[in-house]
């Protein structure tokens, strides 16, 4: 992870700087962290005109709050949960019908269509797995992401989705078990087509 | 790794190798625009604490007159006491100035509500007149 290229005492100048509200600091910040915040916000369900506005909430949220923000949570999952909290108020303010826990329509069939049938290796697998994790329930998906993809333990994804940690544990365990039979399915069809 | 993680297996690190070698895309110029953004987003909330000082200040003004007039309208007799005593204490310089701090007190209990009401006004006006003479200077620094 990128965190680890930091020493510590590069990283306390740098936190100084940006909880003063130093620009350049946190146009650094912003180049740092700004994929993380547009994979939440998409992951969440947002549309692609929807989540540019709600990563620049995420960013003004976080830079009025860095006078505030302890040191106590690495700055990651504390970015995290602004952007996790910026999206959900997001869609439940403008989307009645919008629920968490809804699986998307997305079928990974149809991810799968768009891709030669050939042997399933690096970009390849990397894309089946992504769209079998788009087509778990949102919390399932958004857990899966902090665990393997941002290395979160389980308090921290807990924390960032203000969820009990035997909630995530579950969201974990379901989402894996869904993700080995979709995956093994996948896979299963392309060993037999070749 | 951070601690508090579950144990994991062939599947799981294929999912975390597969999970992490992805980039999401981003607009190129998002970091400049939100740059953009944000200075625009400091100017108004500095725009508007000014425009906040400068009408404190001038309410300030409006109310230390009104107050003045009120006081010398509701309070003839207190208003001119006390301007009377004002011009006595410069006159006499500070030679009596012990012997009428009983004096004062016993003023004070007998009208501790028009003091307040003074004080209040005092300090706003204070206020107000710093804000609008040296206000620039403070915000400056």
């Amino acid at each position: 992870m990128a965190d680890n290229i930091w020493n510590q005492r590069q990283k306390d100048i740098w936190l100084r700087l940006l909880r003063s509200g130093d620009h350049r600091a946190f146009a650094e910040f912003i180049d740092k962290y700004k994929e993380t915040v547009f994979l939440c916000c998409r992951k969440l369900g947002l549309r692609d005109d929807e989540v540019e506005d709600v990563a620049s909430e995420t960013f003004l949220a976080a830079y009025k709050g860095l006078s505030r923000y302890s040191g106590r949570a690495e700055l990651s999952t504390w970015l995290w949960s602004i952007a996790y909290r910026q999206a959900v108020t997001y869609l439940r303010k403008n989307r009645r019908q919008w629920q968490l826990d809804a699986e998307p329509d997305q079928q990974i069939a149809g991810s799968r269509q768009q891709e030669p049938a050939a042997a399933l290796q690096g970009k390849e697998t990397e894309k089946i797995v992504w769209a079998a994790v788009e087509r778990l329930p949102r919390l399932w998906a958004m857990a899966v992401i902090l665990y393997y993809r941002e290395e979160k333990s389980i308090a921290d994804i807990a924390k960032i989705m203000r969820a009990k940690e035997n909630t995530v544990k579950t969201y974990l365990f379901r989402a894996r078990e869904r993700l080995k039979e979709t995956l093994a399915a996948v896979f299963g069809e392309d060993r037999d087509a070749s | 790794m951070p601690a508090n993680r579950l144990s994991e297996d062939n599947f799981d690190r294929m999912l975390g190798r597969a999970l992490r070698s992805s980039s999401e895309p981003v607009p190129a110029d998002f970091t400049e625009r939100m740059l953009e953004r944000l200075r625009e987003s400091e100017q108004r909330r500095i725009l508007a604490r000014i425009v906040l000082q400068e009408r404190l200040a001038l309410a300030g003004c409006i109310v230390l007159v009104a107050a003045a007039v009120t006081a010398v309208l509701v309070f003839p007799d207190t208003a001119a006491e006390l301007l009377q005593r004002a011009v006595g204490g410069f006159k006499a310089q500070g030679g009596a100035f012990v012997d009428r701090i009983p004096q004062t007190i016993e003023a004070f209990c007998g009208q501790w509500q028009f003091y307040s009401i003074l004080a209040i006004v005092f300090g706003f006006a204070v206020y107000s007149l710093v804000g609008l003479f040296v206000g620039d200077r403070l915000r400056v620094a």
